[in-house]
């Protein structure tokens, strides 16, 4: 029995360390690489020369646009990712697989090639573009086309969510609902949504940071009106890295709040 | 109100269940199986969460078969009771109620005042299943469905439940059907019973006649009718006797004629303890002892056969006897107690051995 327990000791040991102390300090080196930058960045900027930065008007100008337009793309992509998120939480149709890789595509595909792929169908050129343009609502450089890039790019993150908190619902809970009469809307209404609300919330929060800080299609689709990401690369091309701090530093504390979502009241997709 | 299962089939891989054929009137029909006989299936076609491959379903008349479940007017009890774990007891019972006076009176009925503003994720197993009761109760069933409701209970509370649970399924007038795999719950709620295995129906009778006279052996050894043998017709008419590896045994013996191999059963606690001068008696020796809290079972191996006969005595009986392990004793097998069966069923059951 000695010699068992020496040899399994002798296994977990590297150099004579143990290997957990091992794999703290390899572990310890990459979230040291996520956190230095991060420390870095605030210090090459004097505290007080950020805030008076802030209310710099091409820095509120993005701030605002990235804020409605991020809203209104995860409003958008929630309102259709939900039921779209239940189909396939639900249906036992073999379609399912199909569709969700249509679902997950625009999150494999670069978001240039998004841009691009959008431009074909909403571009000046393009008919519908046309259409849209000659009835006053252009869908490049313009608001609409900030929101059609963030929708198109970040809400995969709401449905997959989703579908994976609606996928955690018992479904024996349904079935009871519906065997003491109601129906599937009331049911889905009463019993799924509530149940899957935390997942629903860490959905959304992921689409609405994720549309943050989209940049790839956004500079594709539309370069004005310009949101953070797209002022932040203006920025650093025409004026150097120190004018892009401020609001890369914005950007930073928005992504900081989205974790603190997740960790609150939404339920944390990597737990 | 009758609930009619017309010729329900179903099948799902290897596994296939009827056709089936039941109408429960306003009783508790209990439906007696092992785990995976198809009982739970055959429930849910009822409910609506499964279709049937064929057959039909009507209550009071009305076809139900392609309805979905909430425009049944079935209301389905869960083994874990299926309550919703973000609502309170009080909302639970609330979701189908037509009244907050209706939730009132269901808490007192079944006992569950005091747990009524818990959330139903803290409740006990008990409570959980009397919540669950008062929540599909509260939606005014045409017809109620319960699916192992005490299964995961200890077993005081699940004694307790059941025992009220038989004057208040009674009293509903509506369909009750209640599935289980235990067969004392089966016989202390129902009013009929129905036994299936291998998604085959057995047998639909009485408990009483269900467990006096199994139609199959399966049946006779899954309702505790352990002793189960072949002996050869060697007298039919007005003598009626059987041999049985030798001896000679009194018994009716139904249709069969003089030459016949049938199987016959006799429950452990009909087995007696015996004088010389009893009839169907016989000297053997006991081979295992088993005390099970209310009682004694004895495996008795009669001299010359190799076939146990298992009886069962009451701790009074056993003591008054004073028996041991190893002991020679004599023992009767009543001929008004054994029952002749047929081979029975299309399909082969496995026959619970008799160690279980």
């Amino acid at each position: 029995m000695a010699t068992r327990s020496d040899t399994a000791r002798s296994r977990t040991t590297l150099f004579g360390f143990d290997w957990l102390t091992v794999a703290l300090v390899l572990g310890g080196v990459l979230c040291l690489y996520y956190l230095a930058p991060l420390v870095s960045l605030f210090l090459s900027v004097p505290p007080g020369e950020i805030l008076a930065r802030m209310t710099d008007s091409t820095v509120v100008d993005a701030a605002t646009t990235s804020l409605l337009s991020a809203s209104i793309s995860a409003t958008v992509a929630t309102v259709f990712g939900l039921p779209l998120a239940y189909w396939l939480a639900r249906s036992e149709s073999r379609w399912t697989n199909a569709v969700l890789g249509v679902v997950v595509l625009p999150l494999v595909l670069p978001p240039t090639v998004g841009g691009i792929v959008l431009l074909t169908v909403f571009g000046p050129g393009a008919p519908i573009g046309k259409a849209a343009a000659s009835a006053g609502v252009p869908l490049t450089r313009s608001l609409a086309g900030v929101v059609l890039a963030q929708t198109f790019v970040a809400s995969p993150f709401v449905v997959v969510t989703a579908k994976a908190a609606f996928e955690g619902v018992d479904r024996t809970l349904e079935h009871a609902s519906r065997s003491l009469g109601k129906g599937r809307w009331t049911t889905a209404r009463n019993v799924t949504l509530p149940l899957a609300m935390p997942g629903i919330a860490a959905g959304v929060t992921l689409t609405f940071a994720r549309a943050m800080g989209e940049f790839g299609a956004t500079m594709m689709l539309s370069y004005y009106p310009r949101t953070m990401p797209v002022q932040i690369w203006v920025s650093f091309i025409e004026l150097g890295l120190d004018n892009a701090y401020p609001i890369a530093i914005l950007l930073l504390l928005i992504s900081v709040a989205a974790l603190a979502v997740l960790n609150t009241v939404a339920a944390n997709p990597w737990q | 109100m009758t609930l009619v299962v017309d010729e329900v089939y179903k099948s799902h891989g290897a596994f296939e269940l009827g056709p089936i054929d039941l109408a429960v009137d306003e009783e508790v029909l209990s439906v007696l199986g092992p785990s995976g006989c198809g009982k739970t299936t055959l429930l849910s076609t009822i409910a609506g969460t499964v279709t049937p491959d064929a057959g039909t379903i009507s209550l009071d008349g009305l076809d139900l078969t392609g309805r979905p479940p909430e425009k049944r007017g079935t209301v389905l009890v869960f083994q874990d009771g299926a309550l919703f774990p973000h609502m309170t007891a009080r909302e639970n019972v609330a979701y189908a109620a037509s009244s907050e006076g209706r939730v009132e009176e269901l808490a007192d009925a079944l006992e569950i005042g005091d747990v009524l503003d818990q959330r139903a994720d803290t409740l006990s197993g008990g409570e959980r299943q009397r919540v669950a009761l008062a929540r599909s109760l509260a939606a005014d069933p045409d017809a109620l469905l319960l699916d192992e409701p005490l299964a995961n209970l200890d077993a005081p509370i699940k004694r307790r439940l059941r025992d009220e649970l038989r004057p208040l399924l009674a009293s509903l007038d509506v369909p009750v059907v209640y599935v289980t795999h235990d067969q004392r719950e089966a016989t202390a709620i129902g009013d009929r019973l129905a036994v299936i295995a291998d998604g085959e129906l057995l047998q639909l009778d009485t408990p009483d006649e269900v467990f006096s006279h199994p139609a199959t052996p399966f049946v006779a050894s899954f309702t505790g009718s352990t002793n189960l043998f072949r002996g050869d017709v060697v007298e039919a008419g007005t003598g009626r006797a059987l041999d049985w590896n030798g001896r000679r045994l009194d018994a009716a013996i139904g249709g069969a004629t003089i030459g016949d191999t049938v199987r016959f059963c006799i429950r452990p606690e009909y087995v007696m303890l015996a004088s010389d001068e009893t009839r169907n008696s016989f000297n053997g020796a006991i081979t295992r002892q088993v005390f099970e809290g209310d009682g004694y079972l004895l495996d008795v191996v009669p001299d010359g056969g190799d076939e146990a006969v298992r009886l069962a005595l009451s701790p009074p009986a056993y003591e008054r006897a004073g028996l041991d392990e190893r002991d020679r004793v004599r023992i009767a097998l009543p001929a008004d107690a054994i029952h002749v069966i047929g081979e029975g069923g299309g399909r082969t059951h496995e026959t619970p051995s008799l160690s279980e």
